[in-house]
């Protein structure tokens, strides 16, 4: 530890030198405290009852018979919200607990909170919710269709942001190759091997405090006192020690429904969920489809681009919004396109809610634009990896959005030195034989 | 109503000491670890034997805790993070395991921490195929493994 880079001769203390992690020797020891790992005296088990349809109207929710069992201390619906039921960390466009309607089958429709973990799980299966099927969205084209049943109010159409960078019809006359595909990515879950987890309580002042699995215990805190309908200085939300997130703990995950039935009880209230209810409920990478265009002149130029992408984003917006606007304003990759027109739909579907996952939309993009930037290559008989280098982004190009870049642009050195490694690689040679 | 039956008493081994606990039959030792024993360095991932960060040692192998009922531990000797080192005395894994960046978000740790040891108790000097296996029942979702295998492989390095 500490070995001072050589190469380097700037008096720091960290820059410059392998450091340990602050955290390792508390978690190598197994005393680090994540927030199931906490427990205080007189604790309840939270529990939520989810959906399990994907789009109905709730006509009926019985829950005496929960609420009667011996060791239930409370059930809520979301009549029992104190405050404005809605929360989001962008658009408020999600109930803490389902009202009227369930969009996805793991929306919220009622909690318990019960002396044991047990009872908590058995008195969810006691609640008995009465539905009315509405028909169901399963993707982005069903959601755009005329006369598509709309999932929220306003639609089922969340953003739509145009890309429009010089004249494409112009940029596609130029070009002696166009290569056209569709690319269709999947749902990835985050499956950060710490479950959504958190505890919380009222304390003696009338504070309400919550340790959770979180990346953003602020903007958590904000959006759990609007539902509760205390005033935010009266919320703490402290970020326990977290077991992986990776963009899935970003939106709120338990944090409301401890709030409520902490609030509720006057209890220590402690909600994890369990891998499944994970899997069914919480936000995962987005789904998206690209249609794209991309033109190149035979001197190995891009000319022009265009695309089409439509993001599912799920029942709710989470932070889907951006990351389908950030897949389109990147499908052009790390390249110099003088031509872009590109049109990205964030839609509301009745899957499971998508939000921030590593790379942001980016990954998505990636796999569209490198697909594209091979065919390409193959069509004009041209090295891929020098097909590359001719069309970087550089210092005084710009980006789609119309951006030029001044400074830091590591593209073509990170493809230069790329290239000098497979040229001195006898195996790689023979794969990248017009390599020059 | 949910069912309480009657709880039985357990004998078992800790960390080199003996204890004795009221345990449900339906409690898995995962349980009893954390929520009577509080253990909490044994975590709890997926509680249906994939994710492997509730490995401990039972008489000398790994096993992953949610899947032990409490009541087959009796006079057994279980292994658990608690018991590997000390912050003045750490173990040479744990040592490693912080020198070569193997720990992250930390919540695979200290399961894969016991894989080491029971692999390398067995094999001094494994290969990379072995060490490969001898983690394979842990995941982790930070590191790509590479680092982890790396404080292994170095351990006495």
């Amino acid at each position: 530890m500490r070995e001072r880079d050589q190469t380097r001769k700037k008096p720091f203390s960290c820059v410059g030198y392998s450091v340990p992690r602050i955290d390792a020797l508390d978690k190598v020891l197994g005393r680090a405290v994540y927030s199931e790992d906490l427990s205080f005296p007189d604790m309840l088990y939270g529990r939520v009852l989810r959906a399990g349809i994907p789009h109905a109207l709730i006509e009926e929710i019985d829950a005496r018979e929960a609420k009667a069992m011996d060791g239930v201390v409370c059930v809520l619906t979301a009549k029992d919200v104190p405050g404005i039921n809605r929360y989001g960390v962008a658009f408020q466009d999600q109930y803490a607990l389902a009202e009227g309607k369930v969009r996805y089958i793991g929306d919220p429709v009622a909690l318990v909170a019960a002396e044991t973990e047990e009872i908590a799980k058995d008195a969810i299966k006691t609640i008995r919710v009465r539905y009315g099927k509405l028909p169901v969205i399963t993707n982005p084209h069903e959601a755009l269709a005329e006369g598509a049943p709309r999932i929220h109010d306003k639609g089922n159409l969340l953003l739509h942001t145009k890309i429009r960078k010089g004249d494409v019809e112009k940029g596609f006359g130029e070009a002696d190759v166009v290569v056209e595909d569709t690319y269709k990515t999947h749902v990835v879950d985050h499956a950060y091997l710490e479950t959504e987890s958190g505890i919380g309580m009222m304390d003696k002042q009338g504070n309400l405090v919550i340790w959770s699995a979180n990346q953003c215990p602020f903007r958590d805190r904000r959006q759990v006192a609007v539902v509760l309908g205390m005033r935010e200085n009266k919320v703490r939300v402290i970020r326990a020690t977290t077991g992986g997130a990776f963009g899935g703990k970003d939106d709120v995950t338990v944090e409301i429904h401890i709030g409520l039935l902490a609030w509720a009880t006057g209890r220590p209230v402690r909600l994890v969920l369990d891998r499944e209810e994970s899997f069914l409920s919480q936000t995962k990478r987005h789904a998206i489809e690209i249609w794209t265009r991309w033109g190149a002149r035979r001197d190995g130029k891009l000319c022009a681009m265009e695309g089409r992408v439509l993001g599912d984003t799920g029942a709710y917006a989470g932070l889907g919004a951006f990351v389908v606007k950030k897949c389109g304003i990147h499908l052009s990759g790390p390249y110099f396109i003088p031509n872009i027109k590109v049109d990205s739909y964030s839609l509301y579907t009745n899957n499971i809610i998508a939000s921030a996952m590593r790379g942001f939309g980016v990954a998505q993009a990636a796999i569209a634009h490198e697909s594209q930037m091979d065919e390409l290559a193959k069509r004009l008989g041209i090295n891929p990896l020098n097909f590359r280098l001719i069309n970087a982004l550089d210092v005084g190009l710009s980006t789609a959005t119309g951006q030029v870049l001044y400074e830091g642009v590591g593209i073509k050195a990170t493809l230069e030195k790329i290239k000098e490694v497979v040229l001195n690689h006898p195996s790689l040679q023979s794969y990248w034989k017009d390599l020059t | 109503m949910s069912k309480e039956p009657g709880k039985t008493l357990l004998k078992m081994k800790v960390n080199g000491k003996a204890v004795e606990v009221m345990v449900n039959p339906t409690w898995t030792l995962l349980r009893v670890l954390r929520e009577e024993l509080r253990l909490t360095g044994t975590k709890k991932g997926c509680e249906q034997g994939d994710c492997g960060v509730c490995t401990v040692i039972m008489d000398g192998r790994t096993v992953n805790a949610c899947l032990v009922l409490a009541l087959q531990t009796e006079s057994k000797e279980i292994e658990t993070i608690e018991g590997l080192g000390t912050a003045d005395q750490l173990h040479p894994l744990q040592k490693s395991f912080i020198k070569h960046g193997a720990v992250q978000c930390g919540f695979c740790t200290p399961g894969m921490l016991l894989s080491a040891k029971a692999l390398l108790e067995k094999n001094a000097d494994p290969t990379l195929e072995e060490i490969k296996r001898g983690i394979s029942g842990n995941l982790c979702r930070c590191t790509g493994f590479v680092k982890i295998i790396k404080a292994i492989q170095n351990v006495h390095r």
